[in-house]
């Protein structure tokens, strides 16, 4: 064990990995917010939606959480150009992702859902509000609260573990970036090291921005790390 | 012409009716209280004149008009008309005091938000609340709360307000701010349905009593006819027993 650890090649291309990380955050955004909406259709039609409906939002989430998030990345890749469908790698990941978060987000925002008081559902009936905006009024913003916590921590999920899939179809993530740079100057240890803790910085600069996120709109007291 | 008129009223909970029949009027301004044993169908009384439980038969007139519970518009303009204040007050807990208050008038009657905020500061004057606009339902005692409930109900300007046991899930010290809220309503000419067991004030504010049964109006009439000289053995039993303690 007389490894020599030099890291000047990394830090010379530093700017680079930085890059990556950058599109990982923006990817991790765009594919939550995304997941985000897709998850709260598919509560909001579990919860107050006609049979069908329910029926196929069942479908739609037992066959995503039920297979790798690779398979379903790889389907967009390489199994719809088949029938003429090209999207770009980044595109397949975003959606991949969206698609992906969203049926995880469908369970956990339904509990949220479940949780809703019926009491002030009916007060907002009776004090003129459509079911749409007893949702918006109401609901949201009791289930922002309620399970932001949950939100914040699969949050994460998407951002680390969900976003270098990307890496296996060519998108420029930190993962993708950092295997491109070591496969050139085989400093294999220096940059995973070096990426590693990029990954951490990521999530707690997200954990701390979720946790003053959650204390200014919805008065959650979580613990900032 | 009544204010409200009930006529005939059924209601049903599922394949179960609760309603059999349900009549009585109150005229404008006026109060009018329905008293009984509970599950005599007090509440669905209410509930049924705001559109939450269908009535299967009967008629419900404002004014002499008759809402046509079959018609989502019907429904909501009835809404615009009576405001009910539930038991358990169901204030929004996501949002302030004055929020609650100014919510429905702002997004859903999109009355400018200026002018509805100064009117929902006036009647948290009203119930006494003045200092807690910005404060939390949940950082409010259960009287308090549902003062909010009542200036919330307030703020929509019903011509008719219906409370449903407003003071039963109060600690006794609290049922009194409640009870002056309701007379001071009454000063001001508000038409009210009343469901209480605080039978003192209802005999002190109510123009007329309806006694009600297992989902029947078992007899109608003066506070001090229906208390002192209850013509039916129901009645004289119930207040017999609520009465005495
Ligand atoms: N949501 C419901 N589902 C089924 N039955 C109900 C429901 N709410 C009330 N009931 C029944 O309807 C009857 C009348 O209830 P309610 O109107 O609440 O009476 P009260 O307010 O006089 O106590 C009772 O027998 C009660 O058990
Ligand atoms: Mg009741």
């Amino acid at each position: 064990m007389d490894y020599t650890w030099q890291f000047n090649v990394v830090w010379r291309n530093f700017d680079v990995l930085l890059q990556g990380a950058w599109l990982t955050f923006q990817l991790g955004v765009f594919a939550f917010a995304g997941g985000t909406l897709v998850g709260l259709i598919g509560a909001a039609i579990k919860t107050y939606g006609p049979l069908p409906a329910r029926l196929l939002v069942d479908v739609y989430v037992v066959f995503i959480t039920n297979t790798p998030a690779l398979i379903q990345i790889y389907f967009l890749y390489f199994g719809l150009p088949e029938v003429g469908v090209r999207w770009s790698s980044e595109a397949c990941v975003l959606i991949g992702l969206t698609l992906n978060a969203g049926a995880y987000l469908t369970l956990i925002l339904r509990a949220g859902f479940l949780s809703v008081r019926t009491t002030e559902m009916e007060a907002g009936e009776t004090l003129g509000m459509s079911r749409l905006q007893q949702i918006r009024y109401i609901v949201v913003p009791h289930i922002a609260k309620s399970i932001y916590p949950a939100l914040a921590n699969f949050f994460i999920v998407v951002l680390v573990m969900g976003t270098s899939v990307g890496a296996l179809i060519g998108v420029d993530e930190l993962t993708g970036t950092a295997i491109n740079l070591s496969t050139v100057n085989y400093r294999w240890l220096e940059y995973f090291t070096v990426t590693a803790g990029l990954y951490v910085v990521l999530t707690l600069v997200a954990s701390v921005g979720l946790a003053l996120l959650g204390r200014w709109a919805f008065r959650v007291k979580a613990r900032i790390v | 012409m009544p204010h409200l008129a009930v006529s005939g009223v059924h209601a049903n909970y599922g394949a179960l009716e609760v309603l059999h029949g349900i009549s009585f009027d109150v005229d404008r301004g006026g109060i009018v209280s329905l008293v009984g044993p509970s599950g005599s169908g007090k509440s669905t009384v209410l509930r049924t004149l705001v559109g939450l439980t269908r009535a299967t038969r009967g008629t419900v007139e404002i004014d002499g008009d008759v809402i046509d519970y079959r018609s989502a518009r019907a429904i909501r303009a009835a809404r615009d008309r009576m405001a009910i204040v539930f038991q358990q007050y169901n204030l929004f807990q996501n949002m302030t005091v004055l929020r609650n208050c100014t919510l429905a008038p702002v997004k859903i009657k999109r009355r400018p938000r200026s002018e509805v905020e100064a009117e929902a500061r006036d009647l948290l004057a009203l119930v006494g609340l003045a200092d807690k606009a910005d404060a939390y339902p949940d950082e409010l005692s259960g009287g308090q709360q549902q003062r909010v409930a009542i200036a919330r109900a307030l703020a929509l300007r019903p011509d008719i307000l219906l409370l449903d046991e407003v003071t039963s899930a109060l600690d006794p010290e609290l049922v009194g701010e409640v009870l002056d809220t309701i007379r001071r309503l009454s000063d001001e000419g508000m038409t009210m349905l009343l469901v209480s067991h605080e039978m003192g004030f209802v005999r002190e504010v109510s123009n007329a009593v309806v006694f009600m049964d297992a989902g029947r109006v078992v007899e109608t009439g003066s506070p001090a006819q229906i208390f002192d000289a209850p013509r039916s053995d129901r009645a004289r039993d119930f207040f017999g027993k609520v009465l005495r303690h």
